[in-house]
């Protein structure tokens, strides 16, 4: 295996030294440790190419010349190299203490170990795991088009869609891929586990992110505002067993009032009245809308087709 | 080569290209200081030095060959420019390194030299990802105190609204574990009152109070991993037709079986984790809902129904209160 090694460092070596895209012959040539005949030399060397993209380092393939027909293999230095990053030791052991605190579903550590051995390494006693995070296999290849600007393309409930994606952002336990709609011509969202075909890339600077983008605040907080009805402003009594985490959900600035016994009415805008009222039955009789009447009365016909 | 053999051959390049430009950086740094912050060996280190005397460029002559020393246990390399920096984060390394800083980051109390916004922001702006990954958890007041209680081992008292009950009760419980999944913050405690383990949800913790009492730990007590809801053979079984917009029950509960029919409506079969968890899935599905088995799923809706709509025609059965059991 010190072999491999050998010729592995050796080929990047050379790859970077270029100045000029190699052909295949070429690198057999120069790099010692290839078999001598051309299709073991070929399948090595794919063979090759697949652990240095495994490690992080991509081999770009491109016309030699400007007018030829040949393409050959090159690194590229801005490729295959981390940007300055001045990650004080405390730091370091700062972000080796989340990647032991935090597991990612479908992980087995790896990536987080490995890339904190780029930054630096150093490994502090770690913690007990305190927070599991879901994922879904596009997570990476997303994160990377967001970081490139390259506009994504995926099929979503049965359509093709066409995004500029501008940021990630894990909520209530899923992910989503939040950024500009060309389509729609509007900022969307999408759960990312709802994709219904692998996303492709185009190439990269092909948008730019507005200034001061957060994702939390551009993904809109709840179902019963995710609609394109008339706003209407609801107020709902919640009892006192279950006003505590519902004013988790919701906030405490919806407080309207605050009754004897620990009852709240909270003040909520509506725009998707299905999903205000799946939010209210979903406290059974715990809670009672007020008003408006239409709000009430809707909760109440519903409720009437299956008494 | 088999694949575990490719696989270890990246570890190792990985390494490799990791510690050359540490001690580029910290030329005559101790073979011991190095080994021991890339948590390896000093044999496994000098095993990689070993190599980089045959590394380098054509024509591999002295001049073009990386040139290791090792005087006094001391470390210094030369011509090695060509891997003076670490190489860059895969997407998915990048991701994961966000991803998990984010999360601990929303966790109160967690970050409080402020160390890991720090290395946040440097990774972020390096990547071009300032900004573009964020974790939310909800809130849960008391998850700070719950967290100091599991690491000093106090007994805590617990006003506890429990959502599969549909009540609200007082409960002594040895605090284990606390974690969030699913964006949600969960306490993994042995429960005096039910007498057995039990996974609570901090945002449902309505008060809190420290006996002041350490409990005993139980030694060989399993923490809880996995789903957070674990269909047992005794939870009943339902089946139910949905319109297709109803998709959502398929994403966020564990079913049976789901099986899409020609007009395009799902039949789906799940275990109820508890009457409550029931009406309130039947209530909201309401009459879109077609109720296949068991026979007594549609009185159990309607009965559900006439307790909400008791509410509104001013005729409430039910009062809110404290419950034992």
């Amino acid at each position: 295996m010190s072999d491999r090694l050998e010729r592995l460092t050796n080929l990047i070596a050379v790859l970077l030294e270029g100045p000029k895209p190699l052909l295949l012959e070429e690198i057999v040539e120069k790099v010692p440790g290839y078999p001598p005949d051309r299709e073991s030399s070929r399948r090595q060397f794919e063979r090759d190419k697949a652990t240095l993209r495994e490690v992080g380092i991509p081999v770009s393939l491109e016309a030699v010349h400007a007018f030829d027909q040949e393409i050959g293999y090159r690194i590229h230095r801005k490729d295959y190299q981390l940007p300055p990053i001045d990650l004080t030791d405390e730091e370091r052991l700062a972000l080796h203490l989340a990647v032991t605190a935090v597991r990612l579903e479908g992980d087995d550590g790896g990536p987080g170990k490995a890339a904190l051995q780029k930054l630096g390494a150093l490994e502090g006693t770690g913690t007990s795991p305190l927070a599991a995070l879901r994922s879904v296999p596009a997570m990476p290849f997303l994160f990377d088009a967001m970081r490139r600007r390259s506009p994504v393309s995926f099929a979503y409930r049965g359509e093709i869609r066409h995004l500029h994606p501008y940021g990630l952002l894990s909520r209530g336990g899923h992910w989503y891929v939040i950024g500009w709609d060309e389509d729609r011509e509007d900022l969307r969202s999408f759960r990312a586990d709802r994709l219904e075909s692998v996303p492709e890339a185009g190439p990269p600077n092909g948008f730019e992110r507005p200034a001061g983008f957060d994702p939390r605040s551009t993904l809109r907080q709840h179902p019963w505002r995710f609609g394109d009805e008339e706003p209407v402003e609801a107020q709902l009594l919640v009892d006192a067993d279950q006003a505590p985490w519902v004013l988790d959900e919701v906030g405490e600035e919806a407080v309207v009032e605050r009754r004897d016994g620990g009852s709240v009415v909270i003040g909520l805008t509506v725009t998707n009245r299905a999903a205000f009222r799946s939010f209210v039955l979903g406290l059974l009789d715990h809670a009672e809308v007020l008003g408006p009447p239409e709000l009430r009365a809707d909760v109440v016909s519903w409720l009437e087709t299956v008494a | 080569m088999t694949r575990r053999g490719r696989t270890d051959a990246a570890s190792r390049l990985r390494r490799l290209l990791a510690v050359i430009p540490w001690v580029l950086e910290h030329q005559g740094a101790r073979l011991s200081d190095v080994a021991a912050r890339f948590g390896v060996t000093v044999a496994d280190l000098e095993a990689d030095f070993e190599l980089l005397p045959y590394c380098g460029l054509p024509p591999y002559s002295p001049d073009r060959l990386i040139d290791c020393q090792v005087t006094d246990g001391r470390v210094t390399l030369r011509f090695a420019e060509y891997f003076n920096r670490p190489i860059s984060l895969t997407p998915a390394e990048g991701f994961t390194l966000l991803a998990a800083g984010q999360t601990l980051l929303a966790v109160p109390g967690a970050d409080p030299d402020a160390a890991l916004a720090a290395a946040l922001a440097k990774l972020a702006d390096a990547l071009d990802a300032a900004g573009g990954v964020a974790v939310e958890l909800g809130a849960a007041p008391f998850v700070a105190a719950v967290r100091s209680a599991v690491e000093t081992g106090e007994q805590l008292e617990i006003d506890y609204y429990a959502a599969g009950r549909d009540a609200r009760t007082t409960r002594r419980v040895d605090p284990y574990a606390v974690f969030a999944r699913g964006g949600e913050w969960y306490l993994d405690a042995y429960c005096h009152l039910a007498g057995g383990d039990r996974l609570f949800r901090v945002d449902r913790i309505a008060a809190l109070r420290c006996s002041g009492e350490v409990f005993k730990r139980a030694d060989d007590r399993r923490s809880p991993g996995g789903a957070v809801y674990h269909p047992s053979p005794e939870d009943r079984r339902v089946e139910l037709v949905l319109p297709p917009d109803a998709r959502w029950v398929v994403e966020t509960y564990p079913t049976e079986s789901v099986e899409t029919e020609p007009d395009g409506r799902l039949r789906v079969v799940m275990a109820a984790s508890s009457p409550a968890w029931l009406e309130r899935l039947l209530l909201r599905l309401g009459p879109t809902a077609v109720l296949a088995a068991p026979a007594d799923l549609p009185e159990m809706r309607a009965a559900a129904a006439r307790r909400v709509l008791a509410r509104y025609q001013g005729r409430s059965e039910t009062v809110p209160g404290s419950v034992s059991g």
